[in-house]
C-alpha cells in the first residue's frame, strides 16, 4: 500500500511538476520580461508615469474586459486602438496618442507573468524580504575549501611533536652520559629556544617570509583589480548595456578613434535622458544629477540660460520643485508635500550637491567627476582605437562582462604580464588589412603552412617601445 | 694650415692640457663637479648609506601602505565636436612677433596649444619654422605674463577691472593735448586700421613705430631709389653668386626661414659635377650665415660702408674704398668679377643701416640686372617698417612739453631702443603712459596703466608679411587670464561700438570682407574665402601691385659718401638667433638654447678673436680663454663680461650679441647676461650695430658658470702605448706626425674617424673616391667579425619597417629650429645655466659645430647630431638592466621605468647622445623632498609649476629623476603614424611619419622614413653618393645617414 502511494507520488511529481514549471507565470520571469521590454519606457516602481504611464493596477483597470484583450493590447495596441475597443481608445487618448511599440513576439504566458510582477511590485509584495540569508551565505563560503583551523592544528601538533623529540633527544643524551660516567647537562626549553642554531633558523625564515611578502605586495603596488567605488552618479551599465543593450561606443565613443575611450559629456546622456526623465531603480534621484551638471529644467524641459551664473539656491529652487512635482504624481491623491515627501526632496537634494561637489569644485553646474577605474600608471601608453578599430578585440575581453555589472569594477588586473600575455596570444587581422602587407616574409609563410597564424609579438608587440615611449 | 684638418675649437687645436685630461670624463674636469656644493656635501659615507636605505624602505612601506588615490576622470559638459579627448587638432595660425612672421600650425591636445608646426601650403616658407616660432607656445604658459589690467596706485600696480581701466583710460584720452603710440613693425593691415580708427577718434594721435634690429636704411633708401618704401622680395634660389655684407639673412635678417628655405635649393649636391651658388659674406663676426658661406670676407665693423663702397665702384665705377683693408680689397675686386659674371643671377644684400650704403647696393643690383630675377618689389616684404628716428623725433617733443599720452603697443623702447636712456628719461615727463604688453618689461615699468593682452594664441588678427600675401590668426585657445587684445582695447578707447564674444573677430571679419576680399579671385562669396583662408592659415591678396619702381637708381647718395673712421680694437653688436634683441629672452627655451656658432647658452659672451702665432699655438686676444671674465669699456660704459674665443673674427674685432641683460624680464631674462643696447652708436638718427670707442683688458676672474656647450660631449680614446703606460689614443697618433695643427683627420679630438666629410664643389669627384676607400676600410673592419651584420640581421629587418634617417649636411643652416622642436616635442627639460655649465643640459638633438679649413677665416659645418639608433648598439650590451634595447623596426628604445641609473649607457655611446636626469627637472619625481637642489630653491627653475607643465606633450613620459633619456626617433609620432594607416587600411606612407626636427626643419635637410620602403623618400636620399654613416668603422651600425659637406670655396681668394 505504501508502495503503491509512493508511486503515485512519483507520478505526480515527475508528471506534474514539469507542466506547472512551464505554464505557471512566475514573478521571476516577470521581471526578466519587463527588464527587456518595459522599462525603457515604464517606470520600475510602478506608480509613476514615465515615458509611459505608470503600470501598477493595470489589470484591475482592464478587468471589465476579458483578460485576452490586455494581452492583445500589451502585442499591438494600435491594432485594439484602430478595431475601437473602448478602453484601448481611452488610454490611447488619455496619453496624447503616444504610440506603444508593439511586442507581436510576447506570449499569454509571458505577459500574465509580467502582470504578475507588476501587481507584485505594485502592492509591494514583490522582492519578497528573505530573512537568514546573509547566514546562510557564511556558512556556505565557510564549507567550501580547507578550514583555516585545520593548518593551525597540524602546525601546533608538529611543533609539539618537535618539542617532544627534542625532549627525548635530551633525555636519551642524559642517558648516555650517565652510562659513560660523564654528566650531560640538559638545556632548558629557554636555553634552546636562544640558541645560535633557533635564532640563525628564525632569522633567515623571517628575511625568507618577509622578502616573499615585500616583493608580492611590491609587484601589487598601485594594481587595482576589482576596484569598483562608489560613483557620483549611481549609473547601471547593467540596465544601460544589459537590458537596453546600447552599444558600449554609443558613449565610449573615443574607443574607435583615440587613445582614450572616453567618458561620455552630459549631453550625450541627454540624448535619451530628455525623454526618460525617472529613472527605473532611483527615480529622480540619480538623473537629477545630470539635469543639475548640464542646466536642464525637466519641469519646462528647456535648457536653462545662463546656467553657470545661477546662484546655488536658484539651482535648489528648480530641482527641488522637479522631485517634488514627481513625488506628487507618484502618490496620488497627495496635493502638496508631505513629510515624507519633503524629507525625500531634501534628499535627493543634499545628495546631488554632495555628489557634484568637491574640494575643487565648489558649484553644482559642471562636469560630473566620476571617479578613474580604470588607471595605467604615466609611463604607459595604451591606444583604444588600436586594440578596438585594428585588433577588432571585443570590449569584454578586457574589461569583463560590463553589461552584468550594476557597479562598475576593474575586471582585469591591467598588469605588464597579462598585456604581454595577450599579446603573446593574439592573432593579429593579417589577412584582411592593407597595413600588414609589408610583412612579406609572414604572408609567404602563412601562404605555404610554415605558420598557422601571426600573433602580436611576431611583429614587435612586446618591444618596450610599443607601450613606453 | 692644412686645409683638410677640422676641429671644434681652440682647445682641441692648442691640445690643451685641461682639455685633454677631461676628454675622458663625461662631465667634465673634477673642478667643475666640485663646482658643485651639492657634490661636495653629499660626501656618501657607509652611515648616510643606511640613512638613505632606511629611508628608501621607509618611504616604499608608507607608499605601499596609503590608499591608492582617487584618480577622477571629468567628461566634458557639452563636448565640442571638434575635439575627441586624446586626438589632436591642428590649426592654421600664424606665428608674429613685431616683423618676425612664420605661418604655422597649432597642435592642440584637449583644447590646450602645446606644439608648433609649420604650415606647408605657405608659398612664403613651404612648411619650415624657426626656433622662435618653435619655442613660441612656450610662452603662453609663461608665469611672468600679466593676469589682469593694472593701475598705477601710490603704493605700485593695484589690480583693476577692465571697466575701471577703460574708465581711467577713456578719461585720460580725452584730456589729452597729444597722443603717440608706440610700436614695433606691424605686419596686420587689420591693425592698422585700428589705427586708424583710434586716430580718427583722437586726431592728435601719431604712431610711432620702430624696430628692436633696425631695417630703416633700407627703407629710407628704397625710398630714395625707387619710390617705395619696403624691403624688396629676394629669390635666393635663383642667385647663383649670393654676397651678404652682414646680413644675417639665415639666422636673423628680415624673413630667414624663407631665405633658408629658398637658399639652400642652390645649395643641394647630389653627385660630382652638379652646381651650386656661391656665397661670400664680408663681416666682422663670425654670424650663422657667414658660417654657410663658401667663402668669408673679413672686415672690421667700421670698414662696412668702405667696402660697400669699394664694391659699388667696381661694379658701377667710380672710386672709393679708402680705408679698406688690403686683403678685403683683394677679395671684393675677385667677387666683383663673380657678380658681373653672374649678371641678373647676382644677388647683394647688406643689413648695414647707413643709407648711403644701402643707396649703393641699390645701385650695384641694379647695374647687374637682379631686379626682376633675384629680386623684385611685386612680393616685397613688409616685414619691417619701423625707423628709430621716429622714436628719437617723439623724444624731442617730449622734452618740448607737447606729447602727453604715450601708448605703447608691444614695443619695449626703454630696453631696445637704441639710445634708451634719453628713452627713460623723457618718459618722466609724461603724464599719462599706457602699455598694451603682454608680460613685463622695462617700458611698462614706467607706465601708469597696464592693459595686459592676448598670447598670439589667444588672438585673432591677420598679418601682411608680403605684397599679395596675407595671413590669419586664430584662437586655439580661451584666453587664460583676464586678459584683452590689444586691438579690442584701442577700439573700445575709440569708442567703437563692440558686440559678441569676440568681437575682434567680427572686426577683422569685416574689414576682410571690405578691403582685402576685392583682392582675391576664384570665390564667388566672401564666406568661401574666408572659410579658406581661416582653414588654410594662408591666402592670396592684399596689396599687390609695386609702385613700378623707378629704373636707373640715383647716384646722389643721402648724406654723401661718408666712411666712419676706425680704431685699433672695435666691437660688433649682433642681434642672436635665439633671443633677438631681447623680445625672446624672456623663453627659456631660447635660452637654453645654444648659439649655432659660439654654442654658447644663457646670456651674451664677449666674442674674441684667436691668433694663429704661426706655429703651434692659437692665442685669444689679450690671452682670454673661454670662460675668462674680461672688463669692457664701450663708449666710456664699463661692465664685465664672460669671454668664448671666436674663429672667424676679423683682427682688431670683438663682437657681443645683443637681447640679454634684460632688468624686468621675468624669472628667466633679469639679470641674464649684459645689455649691449647702451653700447650702440647713432648715426645720423639711425642705430650702429658697432663702436669704435673700446677697450678690453685681460683676465680679471673666472665665470661661475660658463655655460657653453662646445667641449661637452668630447671623447678621447685610451690605449696603452708600448712601455704600458695607458695614454690618450689621439694624441699618440698626433706625436707620430707634426705637433698640433694641420693633421689630416683630426676631428673633435678623435683621429682618423669619419665624423665630417669636407670637400670643395671643384675637387668633389676625388673626395668621394675618399670617402669610398674609406669606407671600404671601414666596411673590410666591421666585417671581422664572428657576426656580419648582414648576414645577422637580413632576416630580422627584411619586413615591417626598418626606421632610419638622413640628414643633408649640405641643408642644414644650423638655425636650431630643430632643437627646440625636440625639446617641445619631447617635453625635454630646461635646466638653467648652472645645470649646463655642469655638463648637465638635457637636449635630445645638438647641432655639433665643425670648423674646417683656414684656421684664420675657417669654413663651418652643422651636424644635427641624435642618437643613431644603431643596430649594433653599444649603449645596448652594457646596460645591466636591460632598460635599453632594440626593436624589430631597428630602434634603439628606452625605458624609462626599467632604468636604474647606472649610466654605462651614456658612458659607452659614442656619439654622446643619452642624457641623464640629474635631477627632478620637471617635477615627475614622487618624493620631490627627497632633493638637495630643490630645497634650496636652486635647481628646478622652470617647468615645476602647473601653468608651464600645460605645454607638456601627454604622449610623452615625463621623466623623472635619475634615469637616462635620449631621442627615440619621435615614437610617439611613428606609432600614431602606424595606428592611421591600419586604421585606414593601407600601406603606411612617407607622411604618415615625420619627426619633430624634420617638420620644423626650414630647409628640409632632414628625411626621416622607412628603409623597407623602397619608393619612401628615404629610400631616394640614401643612393646619393655623398652619403656616410658618423664612426662608420666602429660597426655600430648606424641608422642616421649624413652628407658630405660642400662648400663652393675658390683656393685662390685671399682673405
Amino acid at each position: 500500500m505504501l508502495n503503491y502511494l509512493s508511486k503515485i507520488t512519483l507520478i505526480l511529481a515527475f508528471g506534474i511538476l514539469p507542466f506547472l514549471l512551464s505554464a505557471e507565470p512566475t514573478l521571476d520571469a516577470g521581471k526578466k520580461l519587463f527588464k527587456n521590454n518595459c522599462a525603457q519606457c515604464h517606470a520600475k516602481n510602478m506608480k509613476s508615469d514615465a515615458t509611459g504611464p505608470a503600470l501598477g493596477g493595470a489589470e484591475e483597470r482592464w478587468g471589465d474586459y476579458p483578460k485576452q484583450d490586455i494581452y492583445d493590447w500589451v502585442r499591438n495596441s494600435q491594432a485594439m486602438v484602430s478595431k475601437g475597443h473602448p478602453r484601448a481608445v481611452a488610454i490611447y487618448n488619455e496619453y496624447n496618442k503616444s504610440v506603444m511599440q508593439p511586442f507581436p513576439n510576447l506570449t499569454d504566458e509571458d505577459i500574465s507573468s509580467l502582470l504578475l510582477y507588476i501587481d507584485g511590485v505594485y502592492k509591494g509584495v514583490y522582492p519578497p524580504p528573505v530573512p537568514g540569508a546573509a547566514v546562510a551565505g557564511a556558512g556556505a563560503a565557510a564549507e567550501k575549501g580547507t578550514p583555516t583551523w585545520l593548518y593551525y592544528a597540524l602546525f601546533g601538533f608538529l611543533g609539539f611533536l618537535a618539542l617532544l623529540l627534542a625532549r627525548i633527544i635530551s633525555n636519551l643524551n642524559v642517558i648516555a652520559a650517565a652510562k659513560e660516567g660523564s654528566v650531560y647537562t640538559q638545556k632548558t626549553l629557554w636555553q634552546s629556544l636562544t640558541s645560535k642554531g633557533v635564532i640563525t633558523f628564525a632569522l633567515f625564515a623571517a628575511v625568507i617570509l618577509g622578502g616573499y611578502t615585500t616583493v608580492n605586495n611590491a609587484i601589487n603596488l598601485g594594481r587595482q583589480q576589482g576596484y569598483a567605488p562608489e560613483q557620483p552618479i549611481k549609473f547601471s551599465h547593467e540596465t544601460h548595456a544589459g537590458t537596453h543593450k546600447i552599444d558600449c561606443q554609443y558613449c565610449h565613443d573615443g574607443a574607435r578613434r583615440s587613445k582614450h575611450a572616453v567618458i561620455p559629456a552630459a549631453n550625450t546622456c541627454m540624448n535619451c535622458h530628455r525623454a526618460i526623465k525617472v529613472g527605473s531603480t532611483y527615480g529622480t534621484a540619480e538623473l537629477t544629477k545630470i539635469y543639475a551638471s548640464i542646466g536642464y529644467d525637466p519641469t519646462t524641459n528647456t535648457y536653462i540660460k545662463d546656467y553657470d551664473k545661477l546662484d546655488q539656491e536658484a539651482l535648489k529652487e528648480i530641482y527641488s520643485k522637479w522631485i517634488g512635482d514627481n513625488y506628487l504624481s507618484e502618490n496620488e491623491g497627495l496635493e502638496v508635500l508631505d513629510k515624507a515627501g519633503e524629507k525625500l526632496v531634501e534628499a535627493q537634494w543634499g545628495d546631488i550637491v554632495s555628489s557634484l561637489t568637491n574640494e575643487q569644485k565648489k558649484t553644482v553646474q559642471g562636469p560630473i567627476e566620476w571617479i578613474r577605474i580604470h588607471n595605467l600608471p604615466d609611463h604607459v601608453y595604451f591606444n583604444h582605437s588600436q586594440h578596438v578599430a585594428v585588433g577588432k578585440l571585443e570590449c569584454q575581453q578586457c574589461h569583463g562582462t560590463v553589461e552584468e555589472m550594476e557597479v562598475v569594477g576593474q575586471h582585469s588586473p591591467l598588469s605588464m604580464g597579462w598585456c604581454i600575455n595577450c599579446h603573446r596570444e593574439t592573432e593579429v587581422q593579417f589577412s584582411d588589412n592593407e597595413y600588414y602587407k609589408s610583412y612579406e616574409k609572414y604572408h609567404n609563410e602563412l601562404a605555404d603552412g610554415h605558420k598557422d597564424k601571426v600573433t602580436v609579438e611576431d611583429i614587435g608587440g612586446l618591444e618596450c617601445q610599443k607601450c613606453h615611449y | 694650415m692644412n686645409k683638410d684638418s677640422i676641429w671644434i675649437g681652440g682647445k682641441d687645436l692648442n691640445r690643451d692640457e685641461e682639455f685633454l685630461s677631461t676628454v675622458d670624463q663625461e662631465f667634465g674636469t673634477a673642478e667643475i663637479l666640485a663646482n658643485s656644493e651639492a657634490v661636495v656635501e653629499q660626501d656618501t659615507n657607509r652611515r648616510d648609506f643606511l640613512k638613505f636605505l632606511g629611508f628608501g624602505l621607509g618611504a616604499a612601506t608608507v607608499a605601499a601602505g596609503c590608499d591608492i588615490p582617487v584618480k577622477r576622470a571629468i567628461p566634458y559638459v557639452i563636448k565640442p565636436d571638434s575635439i575627441v579627448p586624446g586626438v589632436a587638432t591642428y590649426y592654421a595660425s600664424s606665428y608674429v612677433e613685431g616683423g618676425d612672421y612664420c605661418p604655422i600650425l597649432v597642435k592642440c591636445r584637449e583644447g590646450r596649444p602645446i606644439k608648433i608646426e609649420g604650415n606647408d601650403l605657405s608659398p612664403i616658407t613651404g612648411g619650415g619654422t624657426s626656433a622662435r616660432a618653435q619655442a613660441s607656445v612656450l610662452g603662453l604658459y609663461d608665469i611672468s605674463r600679466y593676469r589682469g589690467p593694472q593701475l598705477l596706485g601710490t603704493n605700485g600696480y593695484d589690480a583693476a577691472s577692465w571697466a575701471d581701466l577703460d574708465a581711467t583710460v577713456g578719461a585720460k584720452l580725452a584730456a589729452a593735448r597729444n597722443i603717440r603710440i608706440v610700436t614695433n613693425t606691424i605686419l596686420s593691415p587689420t591693425a592698422k586700421k585700428v589705427l586708424q580708427d583710434f586716430s580718427a577718434k583722437y586726431s592728435s594721435t601719431k604712431v610711432v613705430t620702430y624696430d628692436p634690429v633696425s631695417a630703416a636704411a633700407i627703407l629710407e633708401a628704397n625710398q630714395l631709389s625707387f619710390g617705395d618704401r619696403a624691403i624688396p622680395g629676394y629669390n635666393f634660389d635663383k642667385a647663383s653668386v649670393i654676397v651678404s655684407f652682414n646680413a644675417d639673412f639665415l639666422g636673423t635678417w628680415i624673413s630667414p626661414v624663407e631665405y633658408a628655405s629658398d637658399y639652400v635649393k642652390g645649395r643641394r649636391v647630389e653627385k660630382a659635377g652638379d652646381t651650386m651658388s656661391r656665397h661670400i659674406q664680408v663681416e666682422s663676426h663670425m654670424s650663422m650665415t657667414g658660417s654657410n658661406a663658401d667663402q668669408r670676407v673679413l672686415i672690421k665693423p667700421s670698414e662696412l660702408s668702405a667696402a660697400i663702397d669699394f664694391l659699388h665702384g667696381k661694379i658701377s665705377g667710380g672710386g672709393g674704398g679708402g680705408s679698406l683693408n688690403d686683403k678685403a680689397k683683394a677679395a671684393l675686386t675677385k667677387v666683383a668679377g663673380e657678380l658681373k659674371g653672374a649678371g641678373s643671377r647676382a644677388l647683394v644684400v647688406s643689413a648695414s643701416n647707413k643709407v648711403a650704403d644701402q643707396q649703393k647696393i641699390n645701385n650695384i643690383n641694379q647695374a647687374l640686372g637682379a631686379y626682376g630675377t633675384t629680386m623684385s618689389f611685386d612680393d616685397a616684404s613688409l616685414q619691417r617698417q619701423g625707423d628709430e628716428r621716429q622714436v628719437n623725433a617723439l623724444i624731442g617733443e617730449i622734452e618740448g612739453g607737447r606729447v602727453d599720452t604715450v601708448i605703447f603697443w608691444g614695443a619695449n623702447p626703454a630696453y631696445d631702443y637704441c639710445n634708451a636712456e634719453a628713452f627713460v628719461a623723457a618718459m618722466a615727463k609724461v603724464d599719462t603712459k599706457i602699455a598694451l604688453a603682454y608680460q613685463p618689461n622695462e617700458t611698462t615699468a614706467l607706465c601708469n596703466v597696464v592693459a595686459p593682452t592676448h598670447h598670439f594664441l589667444e588672438s585673432w588678427g591677420d598679418a601682411q608679411p608680403k605684397r599679395g600675401h596675407l595671413s590669419l590668426i586664430q584662437p586655439t585657445i580661451s584666453p587664460l587670464f583676464n586678459t584683452r587684445q590689444g586691438e579690442e582695447s584701442l577700439l573700445r578707447w575709440s569708442g567703437a561700438s563692440l558686440a559678441g564674444d569676440q568681437p575682434y573677430m567680427n572686426y577683422l571679419k569685416a574689414n576682410w570682407k571690405s578691403s582685402l576680399f576685392s583682392g582675391a579671385s576664384g570665390f564667388a562669396s566672401f564666406g568661401g574665402f574666408w572659410d579658406n583662408a581661416l582653414h588654410d592659415g594662408v591666402a592670396k591678396g592684399g596689396s599687390s601691385a609695386a609702385n613700378g619702381y623707378v629704373t636707373g637708381a640715383t647716384a646722389d647718395f643721402a648724406a654723401g659718401n661718408s666712411v666712419a673712421s676706425g680704431s685699433d680694437l672695435e666691437m660688433v653688436f649682433f642681434e642672436p638667433v635665439s633671443v633677438g634683441n631681447g623680445q625672446f629672452a624672456t623663453n627659456p627655451w631660447l635660452q637654453e638654447m645654444p648659439d649655432p656658432v659660439a654654442r654658447t647658452t644663457w646670456g651674451n659672451y664677449l666674442a674674441v678673436p684667436v691668433n694663429y702665432d704661426g706655429g703651434k699655438k692659437f692665442i685669444g686676444m689679450n690671452g682670454l680663454i673661454d670662460g675668462d671674465l674680461a672688463e669692457v669699456t664701450v663708449g666710456g660704459k664699463t661692465f664685465r663680461v664672460p669671454v668664448v674665443q671666436q674663429f672667424g673674427m676679423a683682427p682688431g674685432t670683438v663682437g657681443l650679441a645683443l637681447g640679454h641683460g634684460r632688468s624686468v624680464g621675468g624669472k628667466c631674462a633679469t639679470g641674464v647676461g649684459v645689455d649691449a643696447n647702451p653700447c650702440l652708436t647713432v648715426e645720423r638718427g639711425l642705430a650702429q650695430y658697432y663702436n669704435t670707442n673700446v677697450s678690453v683688458s685681460g683676465k680679471v676672474g673666472k665665470e661661475d658658470h660658463f655655460s657653453c656647450v662646445q667641449y661637452h660631449n668630447t671623447i678621447g680614446v685610451k690605449a696603452d702605448n708600448n712601455a704600458g703606460e695607458t695614454i690618450n689614443a689621439d694624441e699618440a697618433t698626433l706625436g707620430q706626425t707634426a705637433y698640433g695643427v694641420g693633421i689630416t683627420g683630426y676631428q673633435g679630438s678623435l683621429t682618423e674617424r669619419s665624423i665630417i666629410y669636407p670637400s670643395t664643389l671643384k675637387e668633389l669627384k676625388g673626395s668621394i673616391a675618399r670617402l669610398d676607400e674609406k669606407q671600404a676600410a671601414a666596411k673590410h673592419l666591421n666585417d671581422a667579425t664572428l657576426y656580419p651584420y648582414d648576414e645577422y640581421t637580413a632576416d630580422k629587418y627584411s619586413q615591417g619597417h626598418h626606421w632610419g634617417m638622413h640628414v643633408d649636411l649640405n641643408a642644414c643652416t644650423g638655425c636650431n629650429a630643430c632643437t627646440v622642436a625636440c625639446v617641445a616635442e619631447n617635453n625635454v627639460p630646461v635646466v638653467g645655466k648652472k645645470e649646463v655649465s655642469r655638463h648637465h643640459e638635457m637636449t635630445w638633438l645638438r647641432i655639433d659645430r665643425y670648423y674646417f679649413g683656414d684656421a684664420e677665416n675657417p669654413n663651418t659645418v652643422y651636424q644635427p647630431m641624435m642618437c643613431q639608433h644603431c643596430d649594433n648598439a653599444p649603449c645596448e650590451n652594457v646596460c645591466p638592466v636591460n632598460a635599453t634595447n632594440h626593436s624589430s623596426e631597428g630602434l634603439n628604445q628606452m625605458a624609462y621605468n626599467r632604468c636604474v641609473g647606472t649610466r654605462y649607457c651614456a658612458n659607452n655611446c659614442p656619439y654622446k647622445v643619452r642624457r641623464f636626469n640629474w635631477l627632478d627637472y620637471t617635477t615627475a619625481d614622487i618624493f620631490p623632498a627627497n632633493q638637495p637642489g630643490v630645497a634650496k630653491g636652486e635647481a628646478v627653475p622652470f617647468g615645476a609649476d602647473n601653468l608651464t607643465r600645460m605645454v607638456l606633450n601627454p604622449d610623452v613620459t615625463v621623466r623623472a629623476r635619475g634615469v637616462i633619456e635620449k631621442c627615440s626617433f619621435c615614437v610617439q609620432r611613428l606609432q600614431e603614424g602606424k595606428l592611421t594607416a591600419k586604421r585606414e587600411g593601407r600601406r603606411l606612407v612617407d607622411k604618415d611619419v615625420r619627426t619633430a626636427c624634420q617638420t620644423a626643419c626650414p630647409t628640409g635637410a632632414i628625411t626621416f622614413g622607412d628603409k623597407n620602403n623602397k619608393n619612401g623618400e628615404l629610400s631616394k636620399k640614401l643612393k646619393s653618393p655623398l652619403n656616410y654613416k658618423a664612426l662608420d668603422e666602429i660597426n655600430v651600425q648606424s641608422s642616421v645617414t649624413y652628407t658630405m659637406r660642400v662648400v663652393n670655396r675658390d683656393e685662390s681668394f685671399t682673405s
